[in-house]
């Protein structure tokens, strides 16, 4: 694989000397942790009662005969706890962060359910959490916001830039530089500094290694494995048991948003725009101005709409390992209607990209072949999107109905906070009410702001 | 009272073309002996708020490196005697091509070159490449390294090194202690001259600082004293009124005009 923390061209760790501390430390620990049997014994416990696992892979039996090609199968992350794939990953890195003494924890999120994982993760390990959030995907996603506070998390709303993911990134690299002694910053996605896209790598396997024992169980081959890629790491972690092999065919689905210049979508492989770069300490695909700025990204979904791409999928594509396809806004909306409808599974918006190609793919190939995609979450998080798109009248007739109650009994059953609605709260104008409420020995007053 | 050597961090385009210039007169007419420009990046993650906004506002302002690289040379054909450094994140210079990119700094007159997430021992061929065309690629030291690799950058034979005063980000104050002896001797061991800073934004931290280094580094200070003369004359960067224009820069020069005289001189 080349030189340590490379990946082909890609990967390297690119960073301010003031962080180049924190980094080591990590990579010692994780390295460690990585042989050491306690440590993964109190992983795999967690795994199995906490996060669930494993997760079932479903047969898509209706919609595979609608389609009339190939079987396709649903590996079932969504099942996982919290929704999404991100607890994998949260969970691994925090119990990392236990290990080395850390007391608080530092992450980013765009979606919110990275930020949502590592919460939980953080309340049930014990650990202080801090989580960065762009402006306007805490506007967007505020029942992930809310479920973060619930947990205990201070959320710190990040109002520079383009108020999205990779803004709240510098922040939390910001907090970092001044805080490692005692903080560990948890990175949502295979991607940042080496080592973390080993790391992230490592904690998503699972996925993979449960895909793989679970096509061998029912004596099937796949054909090929889809998964959306935002930052990578639902992707990196399903396709890592077949990395080194030739079959199946690996696909990976970028946001392809609503048209094609920059700015329009986010595909760091195949969209206008996407150029190699040095951007939040490591080298790899990026959309970049000619001059080297960041661009500005779009997608229907928060989670896909970064504009990097994690530095071992951008060589895994460089080198034709993997195939780069994209699915549009409207691509997504009826992946997610379709499997909603046929098979009683409600795609999160990220992972219903994946399930677009993957009917275009089954349609396309014979009968017997699987295509197993990977359903990253499930759609919960996104109904705020989805319901206004499907059902808008509705919809908008309900929210008036709820404000007009919340504005009649603003507290709902809870004794009244002494400042402002929850709302507010969720921007990071109050505390969280429920430390308030209720000390835990993990709250703690703000640290940073 | 002897004058301190002071290098002073400017944003480039902040709070827009004109303004910037103003304030790069102010610094020198201040007694700056060297300039730090900074060329706005939108991912400046390094960076605190108050350089942040900065960059953001140059950016939203539609400003161009293109623009920044007009402004370097006027600086130096105008100022030949002042040094010219410039910061710059990655992401610019690599783009284009750390070859191309240190060849456009060299034909501004640019003397080196400040990429702090372009690590010493990953460069990408930046001090090669400034050294073939006589420019100083000025490696960042932080007080968090492990000492050998502190000893390694401070024997890399470089003819300056930047060393930050704490870890952290810019903008906040800093304390100077004896780690920060201990540490700036450290930076200093293999012959560079320092350049440090952080947070120094008075006279009596830049007196205590100047005797450990070669030249104190003041930035946030200077972009707070700009943003507080664009909001008295309340020219927005959009004004098309020239005369207020003027006015405005005219505060902009004199103001920190002042503040670089106060953190030399004290006065
Ligand atoms: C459900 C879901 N899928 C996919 C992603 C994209 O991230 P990654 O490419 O790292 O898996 C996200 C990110 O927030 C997500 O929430």
């Amino acid at each position: 694989m080349g030189e340590k923390g490379y990946f082909g061209p890609y990967g390297g760790r690119y960073v301010p000397e003031v962080l180049g501390r924190a980094i080591e430390e990590i990579e010692e620990a994780f390295e460690a942790a990585c042989t050491d049997r306690a440590f993964q014994d109190e992983l795999a416990l967690l795994q199995r009662d906490f996060i669930g696992r494993p997760t079932p892979l479903l047969y898509a039996e209706n919609s595979s005969r609608l389609l009339g090609g190939a079987d396709i199968y649903i590996k079932m992350e969504g099942l996982a706890h919290t929704g999404a794939h991100k607890i994998n990953n949260a969970l691994g890195q925090a119990l990392l962060a236990k290990r080395m003494g850390k007391t608080r924890v530092i992450a980013e999120t765009g979606a919110g359910q990275h930020g949502l994982a590592t919460a939980a993760a953080c309340a049930k390990l014990g650990l202080s959490c801090t989580i960065y959030m762009g402006a306007v995907d805490v506007d967007r996603q505020q029942p992930n916001v809310a479920t973060m506070e619930l947990f205990g998390a201070q959320v710190v709303p990040v109002y520079a830039g383009s108020q999205t993911l990779k803004d709240a990134i510098n922040e939390a690299f910001r907090d970092w530089a001044a805080s490692f002694a005692d903080t560990f910053y948890i990175i949502g996605s295979a991607l940042g500094p080496a080592p973390y896209p080993d790391m992230v790598r490592t904690f998503q396997s699972v996925i993979g290694k449960e895909v793989k024992e679970q096509l061998a169980s029912r004596g099937l081959e796949p054909e090929a494995l889809v998964a959306c890629v935002g930052g990578g790491s639902n992707a990196i972690g399903f396709f890592s048991p077949y990395l080194e092999a030739e079959k199946p065919r690996l696909i990976g689905v970028e946001a392809g948003g609503r048209g094609t210049s920059l700015g329009d979508h986010a595909a760091r492989m195949t969209g206008e725009g996407a150029r190699t770069g040095i951007v939040h300490g490591y080298k790899s695909r990026f959309l970049l101005t000619e001059e080297g700025q960041v661009a500005p990204t779009h997608s229907i979904s928060a989670g896909l709409d970064y504009p990097g791409i994690g530095p071992q999928l951008a060589a895994l594509g460089r080198s034709g390992r993997l195939e780069f396809r994209r699915a549009s806004d409207e691509e997504a909306l009826e992946a997610l209607t379709f499997f909603a409808r046929h098979e009683g599974v409600v795609f999160a918006l990220e992972s219903a990209h994946a399930g677009a190609v993957a009917i275009n793919l089954a349609r396309s190939l014979p009968k017997g072949k699987v295509v197993v995609v990977n359903m990253s979450g499930r759609g919960d998080k996104d109904l705020f999107i989805t319901a206004p798109y499907f059902r808008p009248a509705a919809w908008a007739a309900f929210l008036e109905r709820e404000l007009a109650a919340l504005r009649a009994h603003p507290s709902g059953i809870a004794p009244p906070p002494s400042s402002g609605t929850g709302l507010e709260n969720a921007r990071g104008v109050a505390h969280s009410t429920t430390s308030k409420l209720i000390s835990s020995p993990t709250s703690r007053e703000v640290h940073h702001g | 009272m002897d004058k301190i050597r002071l290098m002073a961090h400017l944003v480039a385009g902040f709070p827009d073309a004109s303004g910037c210039r103003a304030a790069a007169e102010g610094l020198i007419e201040g007694g700056a002996s060297y300039l730090e420009i900074q060329i706005p990046f939108s991912d400046p993650s390094a960076d605190g708020p108050v350089i942040q906004s900065a960059c953001a506002a140059a950016l939203a302002n539609g400003y161009s490196v293109s623009q920044a690289l007009d402004f370097l040379e006027s600086l130096h054909r105008d100022f030949p005697q002042v040094p010219l450094f410039v910061m710059a994140y990655a992401s610019l210079v690599v783009t284009p091509g750390v070859e191309q990119f240190v060849h456009m700094m060299a034909q501004r007159g640019v003397m080196g070159l400040i990429v702090p997430d372009l690590p010493f021992d990953r460069d990408e061929g930046l001090a090669e490449a400034c050294a073939h065309q006589g420019l100083v690629s000025i490696p960042v030291a932080a007080p968090s390294m492990r000492s050998e690799r502190l000893e390694r950058m401070a024997h890399l034979g470089r003819a300056y090194l930047y060393a930050a005063l704490r870890t952290g980000i810019t903008g906040t104050t800093t304390t100077i202690g004896e780690g920060t002896l201990q540490f700036l001797k450290a930076c200093a061991a293999g012959g560079s001259k320092v350049l440090g800073g952080f947070g120094i934004r008075s006279h009596t931290q830049a007196r205590a600082v100047a005797p450990l280094v070669h030249a104190v580094v003041a930035g946030s200070v200077f972009v707070e004293t700009i943003q507080e003369a664009v909001e008295a004359h309340r020219v927005s960067r959009s004004a098309s009124f020239k005369g207020s224009i003027e006015v405005r820069d005219t505060a902009i020069r004199e103001n920190i005009r002042q503040k670089a005289q106060e953190i030399t001189r004290g006065e």
